[in-house]
């Protein structure tokens, strides 16, 4: 009886982080929901010259899409080398660490390094693209992680049977590996957006302006983006704090949707891959 | 002349010598058991024939397998087109974790043998080659992975078949399989040893005495005895073959 008690006291102890995690999520939410009100669905489409938010809702959209479909390959690409190609000594030991390492880099730094180089050195200036860069170089060591365990979790046999078969290496990986990875490698992208969606500091000084007319007609040219005009809003403008919410609302949501539909994929795909279950 | 030549075969991983002067000359539409304890190499003998031990690091191989006269070490000889010529069926049935029908047009497509409906006529071939296509054929787009394990390890048979190989490589095919399951692939030997030529390793005597026509007996590394499978069993020659077959060790 005793030992029974104890154990209730632990599961309840345990249970307490959950709480309050759960009560921060809810609180979160409401505060969020607050701004429901300002918003409506004319403020969403009007253009930021009359008071709107729609060139910083497309171009929130704008990066973070972008980012991605800079980072996805070139990350996927790279964890296929990293972990079938590259010969397994001391480089690229080095090189494992190195990615681990920029994995960590504020984003602060990872901010001023796009503008230093990005904009600057190569000239790309305050833009579209070199917010793209500097936002894939934040998300690359996320989907290079992942996308490697993804592809070391597959089972050595699929590849001698490919290769029994006749496969290069090459057709091995690209036709069976990759497919057989791929919910992983989704989830490895997923992963790389959540750290770069809500990003401000990597474009504060890469890729955002306060107003633009109309939305950028290249990629070279600025962007305007939710996270930086309500960090704008918040320190310098403040006031119409309630819009300030509204805007909260809306970013959350574009991101949350972007999971959604990735989460969507990666089920949909898990489920014809019995061997994982 | 013989299908497979092998001529002083050594295999080394890293520093171990696992094959030691191995000769045998295998025969064409013929199935040929090799036999022996954990250990002594036969997988690494038949891995050698489609040279599946390239893809081991650090393994060393000296001589020469000549396959319808040509030594498959040559430079000139490309992998790819052996591992065409000699399928492969491994210990675990090993599906890709695809659909049954992609299982079996992997290999055509990565060939580009066929497209269409020639494609869809050789799956059909194949999966009828390996006695699967009754069971099969409603369910052509189902996952591999939701057949059982004997029907698994069958689809791996077909899927070699429909590269349109000419030698067989069978590396214990049926010791993760039960009983029946057992039966079933046997029985299929046989048949495909009119086509083809093909070669199984097995730690089963029984199985050895049952479906092949040749045995070699492989102990330590070496090839201690080979030939017809009825004398080798009746009359065997070497006294450590004798020893294993009457059970006395292995």
């Amino acid at each position: 009886m005793r030992e029974n008690a104890r154990e209730k006291i632990y599961f309840s102890t345990l249970g307490i982080p959950l709480i309050i995690c759960m009560l921060a999520f809810f609180w979160i939410v409401y505060t969020l929901s607050t701004g429901a009100t300002t918003l409506s669905w004319d403020l969403v489409t009007r253009s930021a010259l009359q008071g709107g938010m729609f060139e910083m809702i497309i171009g929130t959209i704008y990066l973070l899409g972008g980012a991605a479909i800079i980072a996805g390959p070139i990350g996927v690409l790279a964890a296929v080398y990293l972990v079938e190609y590259a010969p397994n000594g001391r480089l690229t030991h080095i090189i494992d660490q190195a990615i681990n390492n920029l994995a960590g880099v504020p984003s602060v730094v990872v901010g001023l390094f796009g503008f230093t180089f990005f904009a600057r050195q190569i000239g790309l200036g305050i833009s579209l693209l070199t917010g793209w860069l500097t936002l894939a170089l934040m998300m690359l060591p996320i989907v290079i992680r992942g996308s490697e365990e993804a592809i070391k979790m597959i089972p050595p046999s699929f590849k001698e049977a490919a290769l029994g078969l006749g496969a290069t290496k090459w057709k091995s990986i690209s036709s069976m590996t990759l497919s057989a990875a791929f919910p992983g490698i989704v989830t490895s992208v997923i992963l790389g957006m959540a750290r770069i969606a809500g990003e401000t500091a990597a474009i504060l000084f890469t890729s955002c302006v306060f107003i633009t007319r109309g939305l950028p007609k290249s990629p070279l040219e600025p962007v305007m983006s939710l996270a930086y005009n309500l960090f704008i809003q918040i320190t310098v403008v403040g006031e119409r704090s309630q819009v300030i919410f509204g805007m909260a609302l809306i970013l959350f949501s574009i991101i949350t949707s972007f999971a959604l539909v990735a989460i969507i994929l990666r089920t949909y795909y898990r489920r014809r891959q019995l061997w994982l279950r | 002349m013989a299908k497979v030549d092998v001529r002083k075969l050594n295999v080394w991983f890293k520093d171990k010598q696992v094959l030691k002067d191995v000769g045998m000359e295998i025969r064409e539409n013929t199935v040929t058991a090799v036999m022996g304890p954990s250990g002594c190499g036969k997988t690494t003998l038949i891995r050698a024939i489609n040279r599946m031990n390239d893809i081991i690091e650090d393994s060393h191989t000296t001589g020469e397998i000549l396959i319808d006269g040509e030594n498959i070490y040559n430079r000139s000889v490309s992998v790819y087109e052996l591992r065409r010529k000699v399928g492969m069926v491994f210990q675990k049935p090993n599906p890709f974790p695809k659909s049954i029908h992609e299982n079996i047009a992997f290999g055509i497509k990565i060939h580009k043998i066929a497209i269409g409906r020639k494609l869809e006529e050789i799956v059909e071939k194949s999966l009828r080659e390996a006695a699967l296509w009754d069971e099969v054929k409603d369910r052509l787009h189902d996952s591999a992975f939701s057949l059982s394990g004997g029907q698994q390890q069958r689809l791996c048979i077909a899927r070699a078949l429909a590269v349109e190989p000419e030698i067989i490589l069978m590396d214990e095919p049926c010791s993760a399989l039960d009983p029946a399951a057992t039966a079933k692939i046997e029985g299929l030997m046989k048949g495909l040893s009119e086509k083809y030529t093909v070669i199984i390793v097995t730690h089963n005597l029984q199985q050895a005495a049952r479906v092949s026509d040749f045995t070699a007996f492989m102990y330590l590394g070496k090839l201690e005895e080979y030939g017809n499978t009825r004398s080798l069993f009746e009359n065997p020659k070497s006294e450590v073959t004798e020893t294993y077959i009457t059970g006395r060790f292995g």
